[in-house]
């Protein structure tokens, strides 16, 4: 059962979005930007590919979310820190780990709204033609666990540091690091100077290749475990940096 | 100060730590659970079809599987080449899929030829495509499959767009390495379908000799892949020695070959036939013209062949050509031609197999056929018949005659949309009986016989007579059509040689594979992939080119009226009113300009209507997923904040008046 402190904290964290400008700028972006690039009218747009699916909108979910997640993400603890209201919030009776979990699971629901508020797509390609809703639906899920991640990296550094530029710049480099660690030229890079079973542990840990495998409609146990992990590190690190700040 | 730094340093130490420990974990789960997973895909693209699986399970020697992809070569190469490691990678997952069910029977290795290795100089000598990319690296991407016994089959190379047939292409690579004994198919038709095998070399040396070589059709070819081909002729006593007997356009064929035809089915043998209301591609080129004028239809079962498909509760509608305008497709009548809606051309999708469920045309979607014929069933005592193939629900019948088939386009105005699917390929099976039940007289050949001093010929006859009813089931499959595995209907020119242009090839595959029995291969074949294409807006194109068709035919009459009217014109010409007529036929020149500028304004207009249309509908699908929802949150967030601002200030000026209320007390 869930504490009515964690209810607590991450009912007054999800209406923080709402209560400055700022929330509503994030969803805007991110509708606008996700809606204008599968419309764009270059290679692989929605329109152009005639194909009831949501491939071409998909592509472009980890690139938005590159931007979007850090920026949801850098205020979670960074802006607490530099406050001081953090110290605040630790006199009271909550737990470091139900703080970082009401924070994050509020910061996940904020992205889960904005990625369901692009539902006029899936009207757009039912009354197009015939898609096939469960890749459609994996796709959403296989999203919500990439925001997941990327939103527990950014939990990390927005813990790490008590400037929220400085967290998000850090986030957003090391998604990108992530979401790029299968790509050839990345790869490239890698293997210049590491040997290749180095690579291979790099190679899997490629935000972009498990986000694609599920989105294909396809669920495997594998890519269930990466989110798991990834989500469960991150966020345990960010505790246990919590902790240590907390204590000092 | 030096504890601080020391707890910061362990603190980073755990980070990383952490980091690399995570990093194995995933490497550990990626490795471990790989083959853990649920394929949700509608045509289960990243599964193994029954088939497949069949066929694995009974694989009881190891297999190796070479899979060739110049990884690094293609990183260097193109956008489009790099492309390919999408594909690869899709390759590699189906690849895993197959050792995954081979009960250790299969072992698979990824090999990337980097230039001037063995490994290339093995890529080379097992016959794998190679593309020079720059002067030393070239790009492989195939499969060799080597048996225990050293025997290797290869695919060549993996083309994306075959990626619906990739499962079947391994099976079959898997299948052949296995060397199963080929099934017999012998080839019975009055057309030049089955020529001899003859080697390029030799080809090439009867060319220099100016000698004729005829070649098989592509689709006899790609049969010999199978099976073991034996050409009947046309002329036959007995059929013996064969699993499956396919009879193509079954016309003019004498009473001893229907007789062993019968007889070969009462046997318990299996039977595909393709017959056709016109075969387009067997027209002979010589043939005299028709009493009505044009080409005379080529037409086939004749009367006798009639009888014998009676017998099997299968009969061919007589002159009634199956069509369907929603299944109609572009075709140009010569290269000057644009391109039109034709009725006799039809490409069947999935509306055309899938109420039947039937293994021989499950999944496929792109079937084409020139002028099919109609098929109905008849009632027949111990016999099942079950459909496999049709038109839509608004398929109709029409009747052609000779003098129509020079202008294909007229066809589309002869034929209104009717109620329900005409039947074109149907199957019967059960206990048959003999169309013969007199059994048949047989002209025997003329023998020489022995007079004084002279030698004359006598014909002599002879009353054969044989079962009169099947001890076991036999099966007969029949096909309303004959052009579908025609060349031009059914293969295409690519870079990479003749291959199949659509599904016509399959459907003659699964067919005979169906009565061959060899269900592994034939539901592998049968996976296919759904259609996701923008419906609503091929209907609306679709309407657009009806209304186009319209109206070009309507140009073109008023020009061929006025052609007409221009002779008549000159006719009456003479001496006296020369300059009348010339005066008349440039009035009538001038009108007709005008209204063929009109028209021709109209068809544009059509045109431009339809693209229109489309190109709104995009719009308007861009306009509401780009802009609807970010207006609605900002409509939203302003209520939102101005309500949340109005509550405070009413709460904030509710708090003052009680203070105010309270300081004046």
């Amino acid at each position: 059962m869930l504490s009515p402190q964690f209810k607590a904290l991450y009912k007054k964290e999800f209406q923080s979005f709402f209560k400055t400008p700022l929330g509503y700028v994030f969803l805007v972006i991110f509708l606008f930007g996700l809606g204008y690039m599968t419309f764009e009218p270059g290679r692989g747009s929605f329109f152009l590919l005639r194909e009831a699916s949501l491939r071409a909108f998909f592509e472009y979910v980890p690139w938005m979310f590159i931007f979007l997640v850090p920026a949801v993400s850098m205020k979670l603890w960074a802006d607490e820190r530099k406050r001081g209201t953090v110290e605040l919030l630790f006199s009271m009776p909550v737990t470091v780990k139900v703080a970082v979990l009401a924070k994050f699971f509020a910061a996940w629901t904020f992205v889960g709204l904005a990625l369901s508020l692009t539902f006029p797509m899936i009207i757009t390609v039912l009354i197009l033609g015939r898609p096939d809703m469960k890749i459609i639906f994996l796709g959403h899920i296989s999203s919500m666990f990439l925001a997941g991640a990327m939103l527990s990296v950014g939990g990390f550094f927005s813990a790490m540091t008590k400037n929220q530029v400085v967290s998000f710049i850090l986030s957003v480099a090391t998604c990108f690091i992530l979401l790029m660690a299968d790509s050839p030229p990345v790869l490239e890079l890698v293997g210049t100077f590491a040997p290749k079973y180095f690579l291979n542990i790099f190679e899997s840990l490629s935000l972009q290749g498990h986000f694609e495998s599920m989105g294909k409609g396809v669920i495997r146990l594998s890519d269930l475990c990466y989110y798991a992990i990834m989500i469960s590190f991150w966020t345990f690190s960010s505790i246990v940096l919590l902790n240590e700040n907390k204590s000092e | 100060m030096q504890k601080k730094i020391k707890r910061k340093t362990e603190n980073y130490l755990k980070v990383f730590l952490g980091i690399l420990s995570m990093g194995l974990a995933i490497y550990i789960a990626s490795t471990v659970f790989y083959r853990a997973k649920i394929d949700l895909t509608d045509e289960g693209i990243y599964s193994l079809s029954k088939g497949s699986k069949a066929l694995l399970s009974k694989l009881d020697s190891p297999i190796r599987l070479k899979l060739y992809y110049s990884k690094t070569a293609a990183n260097k190469g193109t956008e489009g080449l790099r492309s390919f490691n999408n594909y690869f990678l899709y390759v590699h997952d189906i690849l895993k899929e197959y050792v995954a069910h081979s009960r250790n029977n299969l072992a698979l290795q990824i090999i990337d030829p980097r230039p001037d290795t063995e490994d290339e100089e093995e890529a080379e000598a097992y016959g794998l495509k190679r593309f020079h990319i720059t002067e030393t690296e070239r790009y492989f991407f195939g499969l060799v499959a080597i048996s225990e016994s050293g025997s290797e089959k290869i695919i060549e190379f993996f083309d994306p767009n075959k990626r619906d047939g990739l499962e079947y292409e391994i099976t079959k690579l898997i299948y052949s390495v296995l060397s199963p004994q080929k099934k017999k198919v012998g080839v019975l038709s009055p057309l030049p379908i089955v020529q001899d095998e003859i080697s390029p070399y030799m080809a090439q040396i009867m060319q220099m000799q100016g000698r004729e070589v005829s070649q098989s059709w592509p689709i006899i070819n790609m049969l010999r892949e199978f099976h073991e081909v034996k050409s009947l002729g046309r002329d036959i006593e007995t059929i013996s020695g064969i699993d499956t007997l396919l009879i193509i356009h079954p016309t003019g064929l004498s009473d001893q070959t229907l007789f062993a035809i019968d007889q070969f089915v009462l046997q318990g043998g299996k039977a595909l036939v393709l017959v056709d209301p016109h075969a387009f591609t067997g027209t002979p080129q010589n043939a005299p013209p028709s009493p009505m004028g044009g080409m005379p239809l080529n037409v086939s079962p004749d009367e006798k062949f009639r009888k014998l498909m009676d017998k099997w509760g299968i009969a061919a509608m007589e002159g009634a050509f199956a069509g369907d305008k929603y299944l109609s497709a572009m075709g140009r009548l010569s290269a000057y031609d644009p391109p039109t809606r034709l009725l006799p051309l039809m490409v069947c999708n999935r509306r055309c197999t899938e109420s039947f469920k039937d293994p021989m045309t499950r999944g496929l979607e792109q079937l084409t056929f020139f002028f099919p014929g109609a098929l109905k069933a008849q009632s027949v005592d111990g016999i099942t018949v079950e459909s496999f193939l049709s038109t839509s629900d608004k398929g109709s019948t029409y009747e052609v005659y000779p003098h129509e088939l020079a202008d294909p386009r007229i066809f589309w105005n002869k034929m209104e949309d009717g109620k329900e699917a005409v039947l074109m390929g149907m199957k019967a099976f059960g206990k048959f009986k003999t169309a013969f039940p007199d059994g048949v007289l047989i002209e025997k050949k003329p023998v020489a016989g022995p007079t004084a001093n002279k030698q004359i010929e006598r014909k002599q006859t002879e009353k054969k007579t044989g079962i009169l009813e099947s001890s076991k089931d036999g099966v007969v499959v029949v096909i309303a059509d004959v052009d579908f595995i025609a060349a031009q209907f059914a293969f295409k020119q690519s870079f990479l040689g003749l291959g199949p242009a659509n599904d016509n090839s399959t459907l003659l595959l699964n067919a005979l594979e169906a009565l061959n029995g060899n269900v592994d291969l034939m539901s592998v074949r049968s996976k296919g992939h759904a259609n996701r294409s923008f419906e609503a807006i091929e209907a609306i194109e679709f309407e657009a080119d009806r209304k186009t068709e319209k109206k070009a035919m309507e140009i073109n009459g008023n020009i061929v009226r006025f052609e007409q009217e221009l002779a008549e014109l000159s006719k009456q010409a003479n001496q006296d009113n020369m300059a009348l007529i010339q005066n008349e036929s440039l009035k009538k020149k001038k009108a007709l300009s005008r209204k063929i500028v009109g028209l021709k304004k109209e068809l544009r207009e059509v045109k431009r209507d339809g693209r229109e249309r489309v190109e709104f509908i995009g719009k308007i699908f861009q306009y509401v997923n780009t802009l609807l929802m970010p207006l609605f949150v900002i409509i939203f967030g302003i209520w939102f904040l101005h309500f949340r601002k109005r509550k405070k200030t009413h709460e904030t000026s509710t708090v003052d008046a009680e203070q105010m209320v309270e300081q004046s007390l």
